[in-house]
């Protein structure tokens, strides 16, 4: 009990902190380094646990962005406290498109699911951009946002916080242990018993869900979107931070969620003209690290693995 | 009956373009077993090869031998390219899981995309007319051009020979061989590293010649031109059969075929969407594509 006290005091203090002394620029990072994470744990869980590459992400997202926004907006009279209840809405769209999206997958051994995916994403991307009720190619706008930082902030923190114990729970539990006995060796895991196409399913569902999770709260963090903001390249920021963390690794993917948004916000200063220099970093930095660092900064290990025994007893982490 | 013939003659080019870029993935995914992303940036590069190779040496003046030059310099620009790609990025990691082989061959992808931007700017080029383009003669009112024309004379002289390569040569049993049973093929004297070498160059030169004619007749060249091209022929490998080359040519066909259609009859804007409905519908129903196989696996 007293770890939970403790959590939720630092995180409160890191609220207050950001709320009173720094600006609202330095916020906004913050927040977007959350959706950030939780993207990259909704990638981890389908491509690092279940080794299924999954390059559709931003898909998914923008329809849980889409959806939370226009539910909150058409439905729910457009108010503020009703937001939860959108994002949540936005989430389940997701997972159910997810289910679908898994259905023509699995049938066959070999990467069917970033194929899938990456058509879904587009196929997504094109149905936004002709329906002109959400703005088409404008984007949609005026989408309701949380009157108070400390609020969206809340709100973000508790987000990622389910996210990332639900994925533990279950990277812990029977259903992460299936899901690591595919990654190994597929054919010894079916020999034993393990439907495998029906374990990857699921994993894609679950993963589906929490990436509409993260889009829902992108929507309504931003106040804007448009189908630009879902473009390929955004499925391949969320897989570079994913595979810098440890494919595998939970806390790896929040790390490394957190150096890759801070990062290029604190070099923003030396770029120069109009070049993008991140989009030059960011292959260069994926290729460098496939052939000398495969496994990404932790690999499958968690954070807390290297916490002396001592410690991990006393908090009750288990081994 | 004048607009139909219209739009297949319009799909046999399209479809011809797609079938030279299919036949470079699925040539990859058959001996390597993984998914080039790359292939579509090799396209550009092939592209703007030429581009600079008439820039220099002033090819401007459209005549058959420039023709022939810059489909040469683009062919062979594109190759070298695919070579030094697969040497650097793809070769460190011949023994590693397959999943860091494809996040690689996404990061070459980008780096191309991108770097291309600050290389060769960001904004259209406008290609060289290296040849002229002119209407021939009308086959049932509709006028056949000269550019049409060389992409099928181009295209399907191509395949020819690459058909001859692989199932005729030496190199082309090779391939085969490595892309049947690669731990088999260095006790009987193969070297696989020339061999997966050997299908990079001619899967990377096929791109080349589908980049020079696609900007030939449609002389806007831009370091982003690769992807909705690249992902609709990946689209025609796997509807065809991925490994198979056969398949690729006639997927790459039917795809190009059925999007010249969607386009001709209404629905241009979802054109960018057709080619993934294909592929969903054909993983649900046959999703060993066309003429594709399953090995069974022993253990």
């Amino acid at each position: 009990m007293k770890k939970y006290i403790i959590f939720l005091v630092l995180v409160a203090g890191l609220g207050v902190v950001l709320n009173s002394f720094l600006n609202s620029y330095i916020q906004a990072i913050f927040i977007s380094f959350i959706i950030n994470a939780i993207m990259a744990l909704s990638l981890n869980f389908i491509t690092g646990l279940a080794d299924q590459f999954s390059l559709g992400h931003a898909g998914l997202m923008a329809l849980g962005a889409y959806t939370s926004a226009v539910i909150n907006k058409e439905f729910l009279g457009d108010q503020w406290m009703f937001i939860p209840v959108g994002v949540l809405a936005g989430a389940c769209i997701a997972g159910v498109a997810g289910y679908l999206v898994s259905l023509p997958s699995f049938r066959l051994k070999g990467d069917y699911l970033a194929i899938v995916t990456l058509g879904f994403a587009e196929i997504v991307r094109v149905v936004i951009l002709n329906w002109s009720h959400v703005g088409g190619a404008r984007g949609y706008n005026g989408i309701r946002k949380f009157p108070d930082f400390l609020l969206s902030y809340g709100f973000a923190v508790l987000l990622l916080f389910i996210t990332f114990m639900v994925m533990h729970r279950l990277k812990v539990s029977w259903f992460g242990r299936n899901l690591w006995a595919i990654n190994e060796d597929d054919i010894a895991a079916e020999v034993m018993g393990l439907e495998i196409a029906k374990t990857k399913r699921y994993a894609f569902t679950i993963s589906s869900f929490f990436a509409g999770l993260g889009g829902g709260f992108y929507a309504h963090h931003l106040g804007y979107i448009s189908p630009g903001s879902f473009g390929f390249i955004v499925s391949v920021q969320i897989l570079i931070i994913t595979v810098l963390g440890g494919l595998g690794s939970l806390s790896g993917s929040i790390i490394a969620a957190a150096l890759l948004t801070f990062l290029p916000e604190a070099l923003r200063s030396v770029q120069s003209g109009g070049l993008d220099l991140r989009m030059i970093i960011y292959p260069i930095l994926l290729i460098l690290m496939m052939i000398l660092r495969p496994k990404g900064l932790f690999g499958r290990r968690e954070v807390y693995e290297w916490l002396p025994a001592r410690l991990k007893t006393k908090w009750g982490i288990k081994q | 009956m004048q607009e139909f013939l219209q739009h297949t003659l319009n799909g046999l080019s399209v479809g011809s373009i797609y079938a030279l870029l299919a036949l470079g993935y699925t040539m990859v995914y058959g001996i390597l077993g993984m998914i080039n992303f790359a292939h579509s940036e090799i396209y550009m590069m092939g592209a703007f090869g030429t581009f600079y190779l008439s820039k220099w040496f002033h090819l401007g003046t459209p005549s058959l031998l420039n023709f022939t030059i810059g489909l040469l310099g683009g062919m062979i620009f594109a190759a070298v390219i695919g070579f030094l790609v697969e040497k650097l990025a793809y070769k460190p990691l011949r023994d590693s899981p397959k999943m860091n082989v494809l996040i690689t061959a996404i990061g070459v992808s980008i780096l191309f995309q991108f770097g291309g931007q600050i290389i060769f700017g960001a904004d259209p080029k406008s290609f060289p007319t290296l040849i002229e383009d002119k209407n021939l003669f009308s086959l049932f009112d509709s006028p056949i051009h000269l550019t049409d024309l060389l992409i099928y004379f181009v295209s399907f002289a191509s395949l020819g020979i690459l058909s001859f390569i692989i199932f005729k040569t030496q190199t082309g049993r090779a391939m085969r061989a490595v892309s049947t049973r690669p731990d088999m093929t260095p006790l009987m004297g193969i070297n696989n590293n020339k061999i997966i070498s050997m299908t990079f160059i001619i899967g990377s030169a096929l791109a080349g010649i589908a980049a020079v004619l696609v900007s030939i007749k449609y002389p806007k060249i831009d370091p982003m031109m690769g992807v909705r091209i690249g992902m609709a022929s990946f689209v025609a490998a796997v509807f065809g059969g991925i490994g198979s080359l056969h398949g690729a040519v006639i997927g790459g066909f039917l795809l190009g075929l059925g999007e010249t259609y969607l386009i001709g009859y209404g629905a241009s804007t979802y054109k960018d969407a057709f080619s993934f409905v294909i592929l969903i519908i054909v993983l649900l129903y046959k999703p060993t594509g066309l003429f594709g196989t399953t090995r069974k696996e022993k253990i």
